[in-house]
């Protein structure tokens, strides 16, 4: 069914709400960017065709608050809602409110958004489907004394996790007896926090996984195919840092029957739109861990690989314009993701906030720069620490790790630290080189802060030059609001100098 | 933003540098650094604890929960209490046994970065 889409409401920020005012300028369409107060000074702020304020920064009172996105969209004169990832980009309550109101969700339906993205109903599926799932605990009694029971008839190490939760926000790892109290209500504070639901579930943790996850899209004829793998080991705290397409890591044997699960639970589910059905890895076994029915952060490097527009496919599925064609999709290449954070890694990456300076993206073959801040824009404490993705493709691996760590090296951020120095060391590391990293990567090669180089003689000579020299105009940024605000004073520094 | 010129051992260099809130920021070859203009070089620590075993906020952010009392015991290791910002938590823990002399801030209280939030009795002979 064939659905007019004249002006399009993105209920999200950063560089996803800037994705995606891309895509709609390219379909000749109009934007309303929803945005809370602080998110003024962005980058998708001052592309948008429309921008409606929805609340204060909060994200429960505006990027969270379903009534203010619908009441916004509707003012702006949208017909059409994209959530982005993140916030409500997953809550089959905003989806069913989005079409209540007389617009269309760019996303899958309410019933397939329950049905796949609440993982314990996923599960059902998964295991109604017959694919392979993690040992766990999914049930409804959330009482504490329960939780700690189930936790102890699984066998250490557990994950805890929130129900409705993603990017690694509501996730602890039980290792001992001693740590699940803490672990568990940390879990259910955080899950409440982000996502307004305390529920937490429990799983068997997996201590040398990959983490390979698929893209799957259902076009408007319901055909669902998926476009390959991604391999995102790397990650933080649970929260990927490194994401590469396709991953080093399969067989070809083991990619067909992956995808072809992917692909399968994607068709249980009814599922319409992008979405991602992740796995872990471990001695040739996989299993299912979670779908995830909305578009990912690192949709950027199947983009590349594949030669797709995963965004334009989203927009022009929800328009019913979108079939697949019989053409084989076939990946070229290889991509890579870095997200870069703003945070000082010889602190142990405590966030960074702070006044943007100047922002300068080498530009070349092969890279892509997604952002949604610019100099002068503030980088602001209220959410994600993400300020920027960093995707470049080559034709193997091994050139394109190299094409990275030069890409990264002449990016130029001033005014906040950023993990660039954090992600080159990762890149350089020989277990990623080889492909052989695991999920605990990080833990077991970089457990803490790194370490703050000495300054070289030169960069020593350039700090006493540039102490000396007198602010010249436009060589000095500073903004009053900054420094008058006990929120957001200056707050990084280089040790050591 | 602004071009450093000097030369060092023989070779000229060149460098992009920019001012930003009193901080001077500069990137060369591959790295940025940054430094803060007009201050002494030893501040206080960020992060952990100072000399005297006292926890101090890592980061600005809030403060969602205070797991021990004034007057407790408590180890090295142990959780003290529980920070939010940017979305994530950062538990704070004790950096060695001690006592707890007093809590210096409250569940909700939005905390500076560098803030001293516990404060330890001196150990005896430490």
């Amino acid at each position: 069914m064939k659905k007019t889409i004249k002006r399009v409401a993105i209920a999200n920020r950063g560089e996803v709400a800037v994705r995606i005012i891309h895509a709609c300028e390219e379909l000749g369409l109009e934007t309303v960017l929803l945005h809370s107060e602080p998110d003024m000074g962005s980058k998708a702020y001052r592309m948008a065709t429309k921008t409606i304020c929805i609340g204060p920064a909060a994200s429960s009172e505006s990027y969270l608050n379903i009534d203010a996105n619908i009441k916004g969209a509707l003012a702006g004169g949208a017909d059409a809602i994209h959530p982005g990832f993140g916030f409500l980009s997953e809550n089959a309550s905003f989806a069913e409110a989005v079409e209540k109101a007389g617009m269309t969700f760019v996303g899958p339906s309410a019933d397939s958004i329950r049905r796949l993205g609440d993982k314990v109903q996923c599960k059902a599926l998964a295991k109604a489907g017959g694919l392979p799932l993690v040992p766990g605990y999914e049930g409804e009694d959330q009482s504490l004394e329960r939780l700690m029971k189930e936790v102890e008839g699984i066998g250490y190490p557990v994950i805890v996790k929130a129900a409705a939760g993603g990017g690694g926000r509501g996730m602890k790892l039980i290792l001992k007896a001693s740590d699940a109290k803490e672990a568990i209500e940390s879990a259910q504070r955080e899950a409440q926090s982000a996502f307004g639901s305390s529920k937490v579930f429990l799983e068997k943790y997996l201590d040398r996984a990959k983490h390979i996850e698929f893209q799957v899209f259902g076009d408007s004829s319901g055909r669902v195919v998926h476009l390959f793998d991604r391999e995102c080991s790397v990650q933080r705290r649970h929260q990927k840092i490194i994401e590469e397409a396709i991953s080093p890591s399969l067989t070809d044997n083991l990619r067909r029957q992956m995808g072809e699960a992917a692909a399968a639970i994607a068709t249980l589910g009814k599922y319409k739109g992008a979405g991602t059905v992740e796995f872990l890895l471990q001695d040739g076994e996989f299993y299912l861990l979670e779908v995830n029915t909305r578009l990912q952060v690192e949709h950027p490097v199947t983009e590349m690989v594949l030669g797709v527009d995963l965004v334009k496919a989203q927009l022009l599925t929800a328009m019913g314009e979108f079939i697949f064609d019989d053409q084989p999709r076939i990946p070229r290449g290889h991509a890579i993701e870095c997200r870069l954070y703003a945070e000082n890694p010889y602190l142990g990456g405590i966030p960074s906030t702070g006044l943007l300076g100047t922002v300068k993206w080498p530009e070349g073959p092969g890279r892509r720069f997604e952002y949604g801040f610019e100099k002068g824009d503030e980088i602001t404490p209220y959410y994600d620490p993400m300020i920027a993705k960093v995707i470049v493709w080559d034709e193997s691996r091994s050139r394109a790790i190299r094409k990275m760590i030069h890409t990264l090296k002449d990016s130029i951020v001033f005014g906040v630290h950023t993990n660039i120095p954090y992600l080159i060391e990762i890149l350089n590391h020989p277990e990623f080189v080889e492909g052989t990293m695991t999920t605990r990567f990080i833990e077991k090669n970089f457990p803490g802060a790194l370490a703050a180089p000495e300054l070289t003689a030169a960069e020593k000579a350039l700090v006493e030059l540039g102490s000396k020299h007198k602010p010249v105009a436009g060589s000095s940024l500073s903004n009053s609001a900054a420094e008058s605000s006990s929120s957001m004073p200056w707050q990084g520094y280089w040790r050591g100098v | 933003m602004m071009i450093l010129k000097t030369r060092v051992a023989g070779k000229d260099i060149e460098a992009p540098s920019e001012i930003v809130n009193g901080v001077l920021w500069i990137h060369h070859e591959g790295r940025t650094f940054a430094t803060e203009l007009g201050k002494k070089k030893k501040r206080h620590r960020a992060g952990g604890a100072s000399g005297g075993g006292d926890l101090e906020a890592p980061m600005p952010g809030k403060v969602t929960k205070i797991l021990k009392t004034a007057g407790e015991s408590v180890q090295r290791g142990d959780a003290v209490l529980v920070m939010e910002a940017m979305k994530m938590e950062y538990t704070l823990k004790a950096e060695s046994d001690s006592k707890i002399a007093s809590i210096a801030c409250a569940v909700g209280e939005q905390v500076t970065l560098g803030q001293t939030l516990v404060t330890f009795e001196a150990k005896a002979g430490g």
